[in-house]
């Protein structure tokens, strides 16, 4: 009994060693890149490199430069306003259609059904001709509304797949007691399946957040305004400005639009593996 | 009765069309385009004439270099990355299932880099893969592996490297998650039994956790093919496509030759192509997956 708690032991050790070792290949890009935000300008073509900047070097003068120079709270802003819009529009349109999908018999409904697992195969990026053609027509080329319906369509199809599936975990008999009370489809709707299914959205509106916040090739391709910029195209904007990148700001800029992503990681981590794992865990 | 059967109809109509509506102008319409435009003569020079086709936009695609180039780095990219990740992924899995302290800690740690933007993150390679960068300093000046900097980022393989390591870093973390739920699901009394029987850990990972976790196998193997295939953002910012065109992958190249040269048509079929080569690939990834679940 004895042996087999100390080889219980060992085996622990051996396994906890080994996943940080892991651990410090998977974060030390992460820490590189604070570190370097964190260095004198001066300081990122010295010779020889360091990892980290001399503890009397340390300096705060990208933040200060990144937050001094205004731009950063516009690029914010609209990095907040796009991702909230999408986030808030998306929850309740493919709540909608996940509801529908789930309880009712429609026309088309498994046409409706196979097309919107099509474009959950197909890449989103092989639309982006014809959608550029259609900003175009629809004069939202340069502002913030040339991106936010286009989100909205791009994130429906893994909503509406995933929400229909926590739909279905709720059970039939709530929405029967409210009809025979007499109420509507959007009674059952809005007392029943939002609240019931908010999990299910809430997971489901976290990776919509992560994709509107981080959305790069669609942003880079509609807007050319500096001021309309999100923050993903603000950082490769920064990059390659002058002859020689000046990293100190780039990864500066980085950190900071990191920070919401990191506090929605952190505040709904319960919701996040919920909405990992539905659907993969079957068979 | 009829009545309310009426107004039912009309109210869930009313809930679908939002829905509708945004997929339908946003989505749909573009797909259908999509396919048109891929017969037609539609460039800059053309935006308001353009001249049907037929096939020669596929033609031009199908014979160009360039996109052999770009479609055979998209297959390297998906064949390498792809197991990768899954076996990363699982290996950490495996470790943090086994281990009884600091297994939230660690989750969380491992998923950091799935979190990070593509933008973010190729930035950050692209910075430690510098000619005069971090690497190429610890492998000439510190551990003197090499006479003089490997200029990774200038080659058909290196910078492709550089985008492969990327996306293997990247998607570890996901793989963890998915593959931890999956390791749940394994029935302990299996591993009782087979340790009676005299298995080692080894034989207890390909008899017993192999086939219990297949579905999620399988589930990881679609997901992560269709990630592959996207590739963009990190090519875009490592290499964009150079040295002349020798990294770029399928989907850089197709938006290198819409918004760089204009050729809309040219986009649009191998747009085209890629999809229903998607589609065709997930469909029978789908159908495998199909007929192990009932096999």
């Amino acid at each position: 009994m004895k042996k087999r708690l100390k080889r219980k032991i060992a085996k622990e050790t051996l396994l906890l060693l080994f996943l940080t070792a892991g651990l410090y290949i998977v974060v030390m890009p992460m820490v590189y890149m604070i570190s370097t935000s964190l260095k004198p300008n001066g300081a990122l073509y010295e010779f020889p490199p360091r990892f980290f900047p001399r503890l009397q070097e340390v300096t705060v003068e990208n933040y200060q430069y990144i937050i001094g120079e205004g731009k950063f709270y516009m690029n914010f802003v609209n990095s907040i306003v796009v991702s909230v819009t999408t986030v808030a529009a998306a929850a309740l349109v493919a709540a909608a259609l996940g509801f529908c999908i789930a309880r009712f018999n429609f026309l088309g409904k498994n046409l409706l059904f196979v097309f919107i697992m099509l474009t959950m195969i197909i890449p989103g990026m092989t639309l982006i001709v014809p959608q550029y053609e259609l900003a175009v027509w629809l004069k939202v080329i340069g502002k913030l509304t040339g991106l936010i319906p286009f989100y909205i369509a791009w994130v429906i199809p893994y909503s509406t797949f995933m929400i229909k599936g926590f739909v279905e975990t709720v059970p039939r008999e709530l929405d029967e007691a409210i009809y025979i009370d007499g109420g509507s489809v959007f009674t059952v709707f809005f007392r029943i399946i939002l609240p019931l299914a908010k999990p299910g959205i809430a997971s489901v509106s976290i990776f919509n957040f992560l994709t509107a916040w981080e959305e790069f090739p669609w942003a880079n391709t509609v807007i050319n305004d500096n001021a309309k910029r999100t923050l993903p195209i603000a950082i490769s904007g920064f990059f390659g400005q002058h002859q020689f990148t000046q990293w100190g700001y780039v990864f500066a800029l980085s950190v900071l639009s990191l920070i919401p992503i990191l506090m929605v990681f952190i505040f709904c981590q319960k919701f996040f593996v919920a909405g990992l794992t539905t659907g993969s865990v079957k068979g | 009765m009829n009545k309310t059967a009426k107004g039912k109809q009309w109210q869930i109509g009313m809930l679908l069309l939002p829905g509708l509506l945004v997929f339908g102008v946003f989505t749909a319409y573009p797909l259908i385009k999509l396919f048109i435009m891929s017969f037609f003569k539609w460039d800059f020079g053309s935006m308001l004439e353009q001249q049907f086709i037929g096939v020669q936009n596929y033609k031009e695609v199908i014979s160009d270099p360039y996109f052999r180039i770009s479609f055979v780095n998209t297959l390297v990219y998906t064949l390498v990355t792809v197991p990768a990740q899954m076996a990363l992924g699982l290996l950490v899995a495996l470790c943090i299932n086994s281990i009884t302290h600091l297994k939230v800690s660690f989750r969380v740690l491992y998923y950091l880099p799935v979190i990070t933007s593509w933008v973010i993150a190729s930035l950050v390679f692209k910075y430690i893969f510098n000619t005069e960068g971090m690497l190429n300093y610890i492998l000439f000046h510190v551990l003197h592996l090499t006479d003089h900097n490997i200029r990774w980022l200038d080659s058909r393989w290196g910078g492709l490297g550089v985008a492969m390591l990327l996306g293997t870093w990247k998607g570890i973390g996901w793989n963890m998650v998915v593959f931890l739920a999956a390791l749940q699901t394994v029935p302990t009394e299996l591993y009782e039994v087979s340790g009676i029987d005299g298995a080692g850990a080894v034989k207890k990972f390909f008899h017993v956790t192999i086939p219990c976790i297949r579905g999620t196998i399988l589930f990881a193997l679609v997901m992560l093919t269709i990630g592959g295939f996207n590739v963009f953002t990190s090519i875009k910012m490592i290499t964009g496509g150079e040295p002349g065109h020798q990294t770029d992958t399928i989907l850089t190249w197709m938006y290198y030759k819409a918004f760089s040269t204009g050729k809309f048509g040219y986009s649009a079929a191998l747009s085209f192509i890629v999809a229903v080569c998607l589609a065709i690939l997930a469909a029978v990834q789908f159908r495998l997956m199909k007929n192990r679940e009932e096999g």
